[in-house]
This record gives structure tokens, sequence and C-alpha cells, in this order.
């Protein structure tokens, strides 16, 4: 299986640790109302969906850089990949 | 107290006497113990510097200017290389090469390799397609990746055409000189 890294090209998955949904990304305000609940469902209920999932990557043998790759689960087929910083950062309103 | 005074000479990362070389055909692969080694790394929103009047290369490459070269090892990172300066505090000249960086000493953490081909770039691209995973036209002359080989983690770095460096964990340098050597000597009894 090759991943497309955006900064190097395809790079063969055994370079690669894969860690988990995406939504790990998604981390709860630990000092919000209702935080308990919050992090109750952050870490126990994930999805695991038979078909498109967004996955994170790091390229421990490689550049060490956490890419959020878009996998098939049922095919195998990637269909894409970012950086986890580019991910991150667009979704706290794009402050580089 | 021991009645004689004990050699104090620096030994290279193989242990030997000398840094270990060897010869297979059109290969030779040499130990440098005189490569100094230091990481620099941006700070949040940091400005590029140009250490030594370098310009820093862009994902998946190297770059060279006299006694200095440095490659690309992570978004926003590079390993500074000072070629014959392992016996100076580098990663302090680095630093004051570049202000506002974080710097730190690599040098005693890696052991290097250079393999030189007296036959153009086909013994090198041959070597290539045995030690790493990577298509060998990703790793032209001026490109360097770091990834696997041997379970171990080691920057591939190609000099020029005809001229590839491994550097790796120096407490694995005995382990990565025997994979290297291993595979040139084979590749020679192939050829042959």
């Amino acid at each position: 299986m090759l991943i497309p890294h955006p900064l190097l090209g395809p790079r063969d998955a055994q370079e690669f640790f894969c860690l988990g949904s995406a939504s790990l990304l998604d981390r709860p305000d630990g000092m919000s109302d209702g935080a308990q609940a919050a992090f109750h469902d952050y870490v126990y209920l994930r999805d695991n969906p038979a078909g498109v999932h967004r996955e994170l990557w790091f390229h421990e043998q490689g550049d060490r850089s956490w890419l959020v790759v878009t996998r098939n689960t049922l095919t195998h087929e990637i269909l894409g990949a970012e950086l986890a910083r580019d991910v991150a950062l667009r979704a706290k309103g794009g402050a580089a | 107290m021991p009645d004689r005074v004990h050699d104090l000479s620096p030994l290279p990362a193989t242990g030997g006497a000398a840094p270990a070389t060897a010869r297979h055909g059109a290969l030779t692969l040499t130990e440098n113990d005189g490569l100094a080694l230091a990481s620099l790394a941006l700070r949040r929103g940091g400005a590029q510097p140009a250490p030594f009047g370098l310009t820093l290369p862009g994902p998946g490459g190297w770059a060279a200017q006299g006694e200095i070269s440095a490659f690309w090892t992570g978004p926003d990172q590079w390993m500074i290389e000072g070629h014959r300066l392992a016996g100076m505090d580098f990663a302090a000249r680095v630093a004051a090469e570049a202000s506002g960086a974080s710097v730190t000493e690599q040098t005693d953490g890696f052991a290097a390799f250079e393999i030189r081909s007296s036959a153009g770039e086909a013994p090198i691209l041959a070597l290539l397609a045995k030690l790493v995973n990577i298509d060998p036209a990703n790793l032209a002359s001026g490109r360097a990746a770091r990834t696997g080989l041997h379970h171990m983690s080691v920057f591939v770095i190609r000099r020029a055409p005809d001229h590839l460096a491994v550097a790796g964990m120096r407490s694995a340098a005995g382990t990565l000189w025997h994979v290297l050597e291993t595979a040139v000597a084979r590749l020679d009894a192939a050829a042959a």
C-alpha cells in the first residue's frame, strides 16, 4: 500500500504508523461545562465505518509528520492525504 | 592509578583505529568520521534562515555550498552537515548563523557512510534498489530521504549521480556497516 505524502510523493505504508480516526484532532475543551461527558464520547465513542474513513497516520520512518489519510476501509483504496497540521489549523480558523 | 597514559584519540563509530572502508567492484564504501551534524528547526512562524549563505532546500532536497550542506528532514526542519568539521563545536557555529531557530548537536548521534561509484550512476542505482524502498527517481542527485533500512531509520542522501551517503544511528554503526558492506559485496558478486 502506498501513501501519497503531500510533500514527498508516494511512500510505502510500512514507513507509517496508523493511530486511528482523525476525529482525535477535535479534542474537547477540558475546562468547559460537561467536559467529562465530552471526553467520554471523545475517548470511547469512536466511529468505525465500513467505507470511507479519515485516519491519522504518522510518517515514523520518514519526515515524522502527521497526515490525515482518507481511506476506504473496505477496499484499502487511498483517496487522499494532507498534513494534519494544515487540517488542524484550518479547523481553528485558518490562522497559520 | 594506571601506570601509563591511555590513548585518548577518538575512535570512529565502527570501533576500529581508522574509519572502516571497503571496495567491491565499482563501489567504494567509506565511513565518514569527519561529518559534523546539527539539526535546525524553525520556531512556529519563524523566518527561514540561510546559514553560511546556504539556501535551505525544500521537501526531500539536499543542497551544498563549500564545506557546508543541508538536507530537509521534515516541515521546517533540516539537518546541517559540516564536512571534515566533526572535531569542532559545530552546533554552536550553526546556531550563530541561524538566530531564532532551534539548533541541536547531532554529530555524536549518527554514523555516516559514503558510497562512491567509479563507473557512473548505474551501480549506485542498482544499490539503491537493493537498500531502500524508494523510487530511485525520487533520489536523484540533490535529493535526500529518511526511510527504513533493516528496521533502522536512516537518512539516504544522493550527493551526486555517482555518490550516495547513508547516515544512521551511531549506536548501530556496526549493524549499518554490515548491511551496507553485504549489499555492496553481493551486488559485485552478482555482476561478476
